[in-house]
């Protein structure tokens, strides 16, 4: 029951052809993501993202290392029992509908008829299925097919569900519609690994992330405590403040009004610390005392760009 | 063995709302109704030519079936990238392997049932003579039809469509024929082609040991021990064969 969910240990993938010179896809990466975890799994195109959730997913073989699902190896079919797997382009037979693909799943997985009647049920209402249940795929958008490759990643309830880009491509409904799911399945203390390129949804929804350049981990960290991440200011968000005591605190800050009082930010820690105690000693309420730290994009490019610079740019 | 049935339910599913399908059975059909034509030709022969034409029909039409759907059978999977999420279930790959074949040899075990009720029908209608050596000689069609299904599924794990076609297409027309490797004839002996030719005729199966056509429009009776025997030997490539593709698809990169 300790295992981690998910465990890479000196994972390496090296793709020969013949008359080709051999693909280093992935280079010795580990990684472990406790259960319950939303983890976000970020690179560039190429970095060898979807290489290691194919050997995560048991689809190619490592050539050195392993892949663990639960402390199984990934290669094992029963290690995939608690694992469900969103592709980056979800491919279904065309021919079928939701509802008779959801089907074919369940039957792969030993699930009851009458199982399978609840958990349709389930999937509709979390990823509102009903009105195309039995429409042909081959009829679908983007973000139609995306839903149903959700609802088969879903397919006998896994403890862990890997996703490979899940909000490729999706317009703004669909992507809500997918970051909703995927909120809902974090509450329910399943455990997510994600790649993507959406690095705001990534933000809203990730506990940890790593970030993968030219197939090497080059960093991994909880999502409040990247390692560099700069702190660009802090806020302070006060309420019950006079207007003489507000203006006087506005000097030097950067000040505006919000919902809940006043924000001031400013540039240190000190300087935040003394408005907060300003903001105590004049009878004020503080509401927040939060460090403003750059976006993750911004974050991700600077660790690219300082990748770049170690290797002479030969980290593309 | 419930994972197998399904993959092979669904690849069943698959053809038959495939509508290709249905244009190779009606060219069976229109073969074995056109064989009446000929039949008027050959005075007093229709009832022998109806059967000879339908059983070659049905040989054919179900090994163009197997050949073409057989050697895109795991390709196509692969190249439309249908099996990712299939083969991330906790299943095996060689039960993937197994109910894609066992599908397929549904699916032409409805062709020759319906081909051969059709043939039963026109036969009777003509008012002629159903003997059991006609069952016996749909039976190896069938068993040959397997063996045609096993080499294109393995073909279809390792090559692609056209070239795995084209193999198997080569396998059967030397497969009947595969006397004419055995039986050299004298001028070849010695030559560089000598063992090329033998070695031909080691490795590809004996089709005609499977080819009761000619008992069966005449009418004459053969031995049920032959039939099983000749059955063993067509089952036993097949098998040979869909374990070689197993093997060839478990190491498969996706």
């Amino acid at each position: 029951m300790n295992e981690p969910a998910v465990e890479a240990r000196n994972l390496t993938k090296v793709y020969k052809a013949l008359g080709k010179r051999p693909v280093h896809s992935l280079r010795g990466l580990n990684l472990s993501i406790a259960r319950g975890q939303v983890f976000g799994f970020l690179g560039r195109n190429g970095a060898g993202k979807t290489t290691t959730i194919k050997l995560l997913c048991g689809l190619i073989r490592p050539t050195a290392g392993e892949a663990l699902l639960f402390g199984k190896n990934s290669a094992i079919p029963e290690a995939r029992r608690e694992m469900g797997y969103l592709p980056e382009q979800p491919y279904f037979y065309e021919y079928l509908t939701p509802r008779e693909t959801v089907t074919f799943y369940s039957r792969l997985r030993g699930i009851s008829p009458r199982q399978q009647k609840e958990q349709w049920e389930k999937l509709c209402g979390l990823l509102e299925l009903e009105d195309i249940a039995d429409r042909r795929i081959r009829e679908f958008s983007k973000g139609m097919r995306q839903r149903v490759g959700f609802a088969i990643a879903l397919v006998g309830d896994p403890e862990l569900l890997i996703l490979d880009e899940p909000m490729s491509g999706l317009d703004p409904v669909g992507r809500r519609l997918i970051r909703n799911a995927i909120l809902r399945l974090k509450s329910e203390g399943k455990t997510i690994f994600f790649s993507s390129h959406v690095l705001s949804d990534v933000e809203e929804l990730c506990d940890r992330i790593a970030i993968l350049v030219s197939g090497s981990l080059e960093l991994e960290g909880a999502m409040d405590n990247l390692p560099g991440r700069r702190v660009l200011q802090v806020e302070v968000i006060a309420s019950g403040l006079d207007p003489e005591t507000v203006a006087g605190l506005a000097a030097g800050t950067s000040h505006r009004r919000v919902e809940v009082g006043d924000e001031f930010r400013v540039n240190t820690l000190e300087e935040a610390n003394r408005i907060a105690a300003r903001v105590l000693d004049r009878g004020g309420t503080l509401v927040a005392l939060r460090p403003v730290t750059e976006t993750l994009e911004e974050y991700f490019s600077r660790v690219q760009q300082l990748a770049a610079t170690r290797t002479g740019g030969k980290s593309e | 063995m419930k994972r197998i049935q399904v993959v092979a339910l669904n690849t069943l599913r698959e053809a038959i709302r495939d509508k290709a399908l249905y244009v190779l059975a009606g060219f069976a059909l229109v073969t074995i109704l056109g064989s009446k034509a000929i039949g008027w030709i050959s005075v007093g022969q229709d009832i022998k030519i109806v059967k000879d034409i339908c059983l070659a029909a049905m040989s054919v039409f179900g090994a163009l079936t197997a050949i073409f759907v057989g050697t895109n059978l795991l390709y196509k999977e692969i190249d439309k990238k249908t099996l990712y999420t299939i083969l991330a279930q906790p299943m095996e790959r060689y039960e993937f392997v197994i109910g894609k074949y066992l599908g397929l040899a549904a699916l032409l075990l409805l062709d020759i049932l319906f081909m051969t009720a059709v043939t039963v029908a026109w036969i009777l209608v003509l008012k002629g003579e159903i003997s059991p050596v006609f069952f016996q000689a749909v039976l190896l069609i069938y068993v040959k039809l397997l063996l045609i299904t096993a080499l294109s599924v393995l073909l279809s794990a390792a090559a692609s469509p056209i070239l795995g076609a084209v193999i198997v297409f080569c396998a059967y027309v030397f497969g009947h024929a595969t006397e004419v490797f055995r039986d050299l004839p004298p001028q070849i002996a010695g030559t560089p082609a000598e063992p090329v030719l033998k070695t031909i005729y080691y490795i590809v199966p004996n089709l005609s040991l499977l080819d009761l056509h000619a008992y069966a429009a005449n009418n004459v009776p053969v031995n049920p021990l032959y039939v099983f025997w000749a059955a063993v030997y067509g089952a036993g490539w097949a098998i040979a064969m869909l374990a070689l593709a197993c093997v060839a698809f478990e190491n498969k990169e996706l």
